[in-house]
C-alpha cells in the first residue's frame, strides 16, 4: 500500500482528533444544557403549581375566567407571549374550573399526581405535574410543551457551539497553512533533487531547512561531496591514462605500418617486428601499472580487506630472484639485507610485494651498468638504493606525481611506479622519502609517526 | 626531400624514420632537443617533424628560436595531448601544422607533402612535366600515361627536380636533399640516378649544366 506523505497523514490525524474532541464536547454540552433547562423549568413549574395549589378555588366562576383572559389579552408589551406553558385547575369531579386561557384548556383532568410525567396533549408532548390543592378539593395541573424546552436547548447549544465550530475551522486552516509552510522547504528540496541532472553533484541548498531535516541534508551533502571527489579522481585518472596510452599506441601503430610496407625488405621487417614486440611489452606494463594503481586508489575508500602478518624475508627474496636476470643483463649487483623490523608488519602481502617490487624495478631500471642495487629492511625502514645514481633536486619534488617521467628516459616506464609506492605506503601509515646519499639514490618507506 | 625529425621516443622515432624513408624521404633523426635545434641551423631541410615533449630542450622553445632566427622551414608538430591549448600554442609559436598522437605514417606523409607543396608554391597534388606525371603522395610516376617503376632514391631525385624547375641544382645539393646524414653515399650516386631517370623516362628530361649541376627547364 502506498504510504501517504507525512503532511497529509498529519492533517488527517489532526482533523480526526479535533473532530472527536469537538463531537465529545458537543455531546457533553448538549446533555448539560438539557439538564439545566429541565431543572430550570421543572422548578418553575413546581413553583407555579405550589402557588396554584394554595389558592382558594371555591369561589371561582366562569365569568372570572373570561375577565382573566381579557386582562391577559390586553397586555401588549409582553416580550414573549409564549403559549408553551399552561395550567388548569379541576375539581374532584374532573371539571375544569380555571385555566390559563391557552393550552390549559386541553389538559386532561386526571393523571399521575405528585410527580412529573410526559403526556400527549393535542398531538404534542407535554411535561405535566399535578398537585392536589391544600384543601384537597381541587387538582392543579401545570404543563409545558417539550418542544419548547428542546428549542431552548437547541438555541443554547447552537449559541454555545458556534464560536467553537468557527474556532475549529480556523484552527484547521491554520494547521494546514502551517504544515504547508513548514513542508515547503522539504518539497522544494524534493523538487530540486528530482530535477537534477545525473552529473550534478553540487551540494543541496540548506537554507530554510527545518532543524529536524538538517542532519539528513548534511549527510546527503557529505555523500554528494565524496562522490564528487571520487568521480573527479576517476575522471582525471581516465584522462591521464588515455593520454599516457597515446604514446605507446602511436609506437605500435607506426611500427605496424613499417612492418606492413616492409614485405620485400626482411631487414626492415624484422626490425619493425622487434620494435612491435618491445612496444607491446611497454603497453602491457603500462596497463598493468594502471590497473594496480586504480585498484590501490579504490582501496583508499575501503581499507585493505585482507590483512595478515607480512613475511618480508620471503617477499624480498622472491623479488630479488625475479629481478636477477634483469640485474645481470646490466651487470648490476643486487644486495639483500633483511635484518630487522619493517615499518609495517601487518597488511595485505600482495600490496606489500607490489610496493617493494616497484621500488626494486625502478632502482634496476634507472641504474647505470655495473651499479649496486641494495634492498634493506631494518630499523623500521625499507630502503632501496641504487649506487652511481643522482636525481637532480628539481626533479625530486616531481617524483610521485602520477605519470611524471623526466623527459628523455631511455628506459620504458609508465610514470606510475612511485605513485603506486606512495599510495601503498600511505595505506599503511607510512611515507616515502627520497634522498641522494653515499649509497646512491635511495627510496625509503618510513612510518608516519617517526 | 630531406626531413629533420626530432622525437625522443625511440619506438616512434624509429618507426617514423624507417617509414618515411620507405616513402622516399631522407630523414635525419635526433632524440635530443638541443642536437635537433643545432642541426636545422647547420643543414638544409625541406620540412621538420617536431615532438613537443623533449629532453634537453622543449619543442616549443626550439620552434620559437628557429622562427626568431628567420628559419622558414615548414614544421609539423607532434602532440600527445588532445589539448586544444597546446595545439594553439604550437601554431602560435610558428608551427605550420600539427598531428595528435596516435597518428599513422600515411598521415605524417600526407601532411609533410602538403607542407612542402605549399612552401614550393605548387598547389596541385600532381606535377606534370613534359609527359611525366608525378604524385608526391602516392609516389607514383607515369610517363605518357604508363606507370614507370622508379627506386625510392630515383623518385626522390625526380621530385626534387620537379619542385625546383628552372633552377640549377648542384650535385652536392642533391646529395644533401635526398640522403640523410647516416646514409652511405658513393661519389657517383647522383650521376647514376640521373642516368636511370633519363633511361626510364626520356633522355631530355634533365639537362646537364657542365660542372655546375642539373636542371629541368620548362
Amino acid at each position: 500500500m502506498k504510504k501517504l506523505n507525512l503532511r497529509v497523514r498529519l492533517l488527517i490525524f489532526l482533523i480526526l482528533i479535533s473532530a472527536a474532541v469537538f463531537i465529545t464536547a458537543g455531546v457533553l454540552s448538549w446533555k448539560e444544557a438539557r439538564e439545566k433547562v429541565d431543572e430550570f423549568f421543572d422548578t418553575y413549574q413546581i413553583a407555579l403549581a405550589r402557588r396554584l395549589s394554595t389558592t382558594d378555588w371555591s369561589n371561582i366562576t366562569h365569568e372570572m375566567q373570561k375577565i382573566s383572559d381579557k386582562l391577559v389579552d390586553d397586555i401588549h408589551n409582553a416580550e414573549d407571549e409564549d403559549e408553551s406553558i399552561g395550567f388548569a385547575v379541576f375539581n374532584n369531579e374532573g371539571e375544569r374550573i380555571f385555566h390559563d386561557g391557552e393550552n390549559g384548556r386541553y389538559f386532561p383532568p386526571f393523571g399521575r399526581k405528585g410527580s412529573f410525567g410526559t403526556e400527549r396533549i393535542d398531538d404534542e408532548k407535554w411535561r405535566v405535574i399535578r398537585l392536589m390543592s391544600t384543601d384537597n378539593r381541587f387538582i392543579v395541573a401545570v404543563g409545558q410543551e417539550l418542544d419548547y424546552r428542546n428549542e431552548i436547548v437547541e438555541d443554547m447549544f447552537e449559541e454555545f457551539m458556534t464560536p467553537w465550530a468557527i474556532g475549529w475551522g480556523v484552527m484547521l486552516l491554520a494547521i494546514i497553512l502551517m504544515l504547508t509552510k513548514e513542508f515547503a522547504p522539504l518539497n522544494r528540496l524534493a523538487r530540486q533533487l528530482k530535477q537534477r541532472k545525473g552529473d550534478d553533484l553540487s551540494p543541496l541548498d540548506e537554507t530554510d531547512i527545518p532543524g529536524e531535516v538538517k542532519p539528513l541534508t548534511s549527510a546527503v551533502n557529505y555523500l554528494l561531496n565524496q562522490t564528487q571527489e571520487m568521480l573527479q579522481r576517476e575522471k582525471s585518472f581516465i584522462a591521464d591514462s588515455a593520454h599516457e596510452l597515446r604514446s605507446p599506441l602511436t609506437a605500435l601503430k607506426v611500427q605496424l605500418e613499417v612492418a606492413q610496407m616492409s614485405a620485400d625488405n626482411p631487414k626492415n621487417l624484422n626490425n619493425a617486428l622487434d620494435k612491435l614486440a618491445l612496444g607491446i611489452n611497454r603497453a602491457e606494463r603500462l596497463v598493468e601499472q594502471l590497473l594496480a594503481f586504480s585498484r590501490i586508489e579504490a582501496g583508499f575508500e575501503n581499507l585493505p580487506g585482507e590483512s595478515s602478518l607480512i613475511d618480508w624475508q620471503q617477499i624480498a627474496t622472491q623479488i630479488a630472484e625475479d629481478y636477477t636476470p634483469a640485474a645481470q643483463a646490466k651487470n648490476i649487483n643486487l644486495v639483500l639485507d633483511i635484518a630487522g623490523k619493517a615499518p609495517f608488519e601487518q597488511g595485505n602481502p600482495i600490496w606489500a610485494a607490489l610496493m617493494l617490487k616497484n621500488m626494486v624495478d625502478n632502482a634496476i631500471k634507472y641504474s647505470p651498468e655495473k651499479a649496486t642495487v641494495s634492498i634493506s629492511i631494518k630499523y623500521n625502514k625499507i630502503k632501496v638504493c641504487n649506487s652511481n645514481t643522482v636525481v637532480e633536486e628539481d626533479k625530486l619534488k616531481h617524483l610521485g606525481q602520477r605519470f611524471y617521467r623526466p623527459a628523455g628516459q631511455k628506459t620504458t616506464g609508465s610514470g606510475l611506479g612511485i605513485s603506486i609506492i606512495m599510495k601503498i605506503a600511505a595505506l599503511y601509515r607510512c611515507r616515502v622519502a627520497f634522498a641522494n646519499t653515499d649509497e646512491g639514490f635511495c627510496v625509503s618507506i618510513i612510518p608516519l609517526k617517526d | 626531400m630531406r626531413i629533420l625529425l626530432i622525437e625522443d621516443d625511440s619506438l616512434i622515432g624509429d618507426g617514423i624514420k624507417t617509414g618515411l624513408e620507405n616513402f622516399g624521404f631522407a630523414v635525419d633523426w635526433f632524440k635530443d632537443g638541443n642536437e635537433g635545434h643545432e642541426s636545422l641551423l647547420q643543414a638544409q631541410y625541406d620540412a621538420v617533424i617536431l615532438d613537443l615533449g623533449l629532453p634537453g630542450r622543449d619543442g616549443l622553445s626550439i620552434l620559437k628560436d628557429w622562427r626568431n632566427r628567420g628559419k622558414t622551414e615548414p614544421v609539423l608538430i607532434l602532440t600527445a595531448r588532445g589539448d586544444v591549448d597546446e595545439r594553439i600554442a604550437g601554431l602560435n609559436s610558428g608551427a605550420d601544422d600539427y598531428l595528435g598522437k596516435p597518428f599513422s605514417l600515411k598521415e605524417v606523409q600526407a601532411r609533410l607533402n602538403a607542407l612542402i607543396r605549399r612552401k614550393s608554391g605548387v598547389v596541385a597534388p600532381e606535377i606534370n612535366y613534359k609527359g611525366v606525371t608525378f604524385n608526391p603522395q602516392t609516389r607514383k610516376t607515369f610517363y605518357q600515361g604508363k606507370e614507370i617503376t622508379l627506386s625510392p632514391k630515383e623518385t626522390a631525385l625526380l621530385e626534387l627536380l620537379l619542385f625546383n624547375r628552372n633552377k640549377v641544382l648542384s650535385k652536392e645539393m642533391i646529395e644533401n636533399k635526398i640522403y640523410a646524414w647516416d646514409d652511405e653515399v658513393s661519389s657517383n650516386a647522383v650521376e647514376v640516378h640521373i642516368h636511370h631517370l633519363r633511361k626510364k623516362l626520356h633522355k631530355d628530361i634533365v639537362k646537364t649544366i657542365n660542372k655546375i649541376g642539373y636542371i629541368m627547364e620548362d
